[in-house]
Formats: structure tokens, C-alpha cells, sequence
């Protein structure tokens, strides 16, 4: 009896290391490469931005809304246009929902189990034009053309709020 | 009969205003100019010594108000969500005709969200969520809102929307999302720059935008010699967007 028992209590321990090395294999591979790709040039240490992002980004969004605070540093929109592209290098669209994990935002938060729900209401990437020619903003002020140079067409200087020029083709 | 006589008093007299308005305000209405709106340094918080407002002549607006509403849409982004109904669809800005029954007369007003001073909208929302900014702009902080819809109940203009579905690609400045409610909100994003929101800029010659609490502003100055009637004047909500020629 003894031996059946102790037969018993191996078996189970094996079937427990097996379990064990399959967990193992499971764990996903993070996907820090957007992550790190521009970290040194953050608006904070990277080590204060690891820990309070989300600090900065709740106080700041009700200075926005409700004072009309709109400085840049702390600014949601400022963070996409830097750490997110448009769209991939075969010119699919980057959302932070995609399987791939290479959104800036998810590629962290997926392998963290942190839900995101900035993306619910806010553009998850740059400003893409509806004119093909126009790539991106690239910061609050300053937009990046294609190599096609083609004009930005007039609908999307008034999309740019750059209005004044606008007006000045109307006129 | 009396009331037919007075009805026809009462009509001839707003026909004869509306002329007037008509004429007087070829001299004073000019197209916008950027300096409506002072640039207001980024760090800074908006004031309560402003109160922004917006004059409409209605009979200097050639297209009845389309080409406002479209601009607002491009800026926006609303109107066009992929799975909605028509009916379903958000209406920050909407052209209304009216017809007199009697006369057959009818003309074309755009409304949008009023910009009240005392914003029903405001009153009966449970989380704080649809707000009055100190410088007069009524807009929905959308980090609180529940999308209760009390405010859309409330609003007599029936400015506001309701999102029905979950989108991407919002305009970086105007985010919009399921299950929160929205409307114009003066393009704040705008106003904060110094630059003139949308839809004034597509009707340059038809709209005088500004600061009504600056007797000196072009607003204020059109507003004392012409007037400008508020959409239901009666309930006393004291709005910031004006008419002429209604």
C-alpha cells in the first residue's frame, strides 16, 4: 500500500510539472519595441512616466476640459503624434485594438492586463487626411506632407485649422 | 376676425423689422475677423470676463445655413458613424425652415446648441457632465458622462446627440465616443487658439462671432443697434447665439 501510494503522490507531481511547463509556454512575449523606440525623448523621465503616466494624463485632461488649459507636455493628443505612426510600413492602419500589439499604448497595457479605454472617444493615431497626400501631424502645429508634394486640397486646410490660408484660396 | 387683424399687425411689423434689419446690417456686418477672438496664452485658464456669442443674419446666409452645418461636420467628424440609421445619426448643427402657414413665406435658420446662460441642459444632468465653461460655452465633459440623455430631454433646441456605436479615426480634437452625449461646443479647440469656430468661417459674410460682455466688440456693437432675437425668448435662458432677420 505504501508503494501503490507513493506510485500515486509521483504521478501527480509529474502531471503538476507538466501543467507547470505548459503555463510557461503560454506567457505572451511583450511587445516593448514601440515602447522603447522613442523613450528618450519624453516629456519625463521614463522611469516617472512608467509610474504616473495616467496621473499626469487625468489631471490634465480636466484642465482641458473644463479650464481650457491646452498646454502641450501633458497633452494625450501630443503623445500619440509622437509614439504612434498612422499606419504600418505596408500602410495598414495602427489601432490600439489590433491583434498585433504594436500600438505604443497596447503593445505595454496588453501584456499588463491594464484595460485602455482613452481610445473609446479619443483618435488612437495621428490625424490621417482624407487627402492621400497628406501624412500626419506632427506636432499641435506642424504637419507632414508626403514625398508626393501634392497642395493639401482646401478641405483639408480647413480640417487643419490652418483657415486663414484656406480663406485666402477661396478668395 | 380681431385676431386675424392683429395677427396681420403683428406680421406686418416683423416683416417691416426684418427689412430694416436687412439694410442696417449690410453696413455693419463685414466678414469675420481673426481679431473676434484674442489668442489666449495656452497656460492660462479661460475667464468669466468673456462671454463668447454669435450673431446670425439669416438673410444674408444665402444657402439657409449648408454650408455651416457641412463645415461643422468636416471639423467634427459627426454625421457620417458607419452603423447608425439616419435617425440614429449625431446632428451637432441642423438647418430648420419655417413656413408661415398663412403667407407661404418661409426661410431657413441653422441651430445648434444656443449656449444658454442658464443651460437647462445643465440642471438636470445627475454627473456634472454637461457643464457651462466660465467664458459662456456649454459643452459635455465627456471623461463624466454616463449617457443618461436627460440633457437631450431638456434642451429645448434639441441641440444635442446621442453616440449609438463604437468608432475610430475621431478627429484628434474633437473625440466622440459610444454612450456619451455631444454637441456643438463652439469649437473650443478653436476658440482657445484665437482662431473662429467652423462654421463661422464658412459663412464669413452672414455671422459676426465674439465676446458679448466687451461693449467695444463688433458682436456687441451689431447687437445694440440691430437687435437679434434668442430662438424662445420666453424661457428666459438668456442664449448666446443670436438671430437676425427672424
Amino acid at each position: 500500500m505504501p508503494l501503490l501510494s507513493n506510485i500515486k503522490s509521483l504521478l501527480v507531481l509529474a502531471l503538476f510539472a507538466i501543467a507547470l511547463v505548459g503555463c510557461d509556454a503560454g506567457v505572451p512575449e511583450p511587445n516593448l519595441a514601440p515602447a522603447k523606440a522613442k523613450a528618450a525623448q519624453c516629456v519625463e523621465p521614463t522611469a516617472d512616466m512608467r509610474k504616473n503616466h495616467m496621473k499626469y494624463l487625468l489631471v490634465h485632461r480636466d484642465k482641458t476640459v473644463i479650464e481650457g488649459i491646452r498646454t502641450t507636455q501633458h497633452s494625450l493628443n501630443e503623445c500619440i503624434n509622437c509614439h504612434v505612426a498612422p499606419t504600418r510600413e505596408d500602410g495598414s492602419a495602427v489601432h490600439y485594438t489590433d491583434e498585433k500589439k504594436d500600438h505604443f499604448c497596447s503593445s505595454c497595457h496588453s501584456y499588463v492586463g491594464v484595460k485602455l479605454d482613452c481610445f473609446q472617444c479619443h483618435a488612437d493615431r495621428p490625424q490621417v487626411m482624407e487627402n492621400i497626400n497628406y501624412q500626419h501631424k506632427l506636432s499641435s502645429n506642424t504637419y507632414h506632407l508626403s514625398a508626393k508634394n501634392a497642395p493639401p486640397e482646401l478641405s483639408d486646410l480647413l480640417l487643419l485649422g490652418q483657415s486663414q490660408q484656406a480663406q485666402g484660396v477661396t478668395q | 376676425m380681431s385676431q386675424i387683424n392683429a395677427y396681420r399687425r403683428k406680421f406686418m411689423a416683423a416683416v417691416g423689422g426684418v427689412a430694416v434689419g436687412g439694410l442696417a446690417s449690410g453696413v455693419i456686418l463685414r466678414s469675420v475677423e481673426a481679431s473676434d477672438v484674442p489668442a489666449k496664452p495656452a497656460d492660462q485658464p479661460v475667464s468669466n470676463k468673456v462671454r463668447w456669442g454669435m450673431l446670425i443674419d439669416i438673410n444674408r446666409l444665402t444657402d439657409g445655413g449648408v454650408a455651416m452645418v457641412e463645415a461643422c461636420k468636416r471639423e467634427h467628424g459627426w454625421g457620417n458613424d458607419p452603423k447608425s440609421r439616419p435617425e440614429q445619426q449625431s446632428q451637432w448643427m441642423r438647418t430648420v425652415k419655417v413656413t408661415d402657414k398663412l403667407t407661404q413665406h418661409s426661410f431657413t435658420l441653422p441651430v445648434m446648441c444656443q449656449h444658454c446662460e442658464e443651460p437647462p441642459c445643465v440642471d438636470v444632468c445627475p454627473t456634472g457632465a454637461s457643464m457651462k465653461r466660465a467664458d459662456g460655452i456649454v459643452q459635455v465633459n465627456k471623461h463624466i458622462c454616463i449617457g443618461c440623455r436627460y440633457c437631450m430631454m431638456a434642451c429645448p433646441y434639441k441641440a444635442r446627440s446621442f453616440v449609438h456605436e463604437s468608432l475610430t479615426d475621431q478627429r484628434p480634437h474633437s473625440p466622440r465616443g459610444m454612450g456619451t452625449v455631444e454637441s456643438c461646443n463652439l469649437c473650443v479647440h478653436r476658440i482657445d487658439k484665437g482662431q473662429l469656430p467652423a462654421c463661422v468661417e464658412a459663412a464669413p459674410n452672414a455671422v459676426i462671432f465674439g465676446d458679448l460682455n466687451d461693449p467695444n466688440s463688433r458682436i456687441s456693437q451689431a447687437v445694440k443697434t440691430l437687435g437679434g432675437s434668442q430662438i424662445r425668448a420666453d424661457l428666459g435662458l438668456n442664449t448666446g447665439v443670436r438671430y437676425l432677420g427672424l
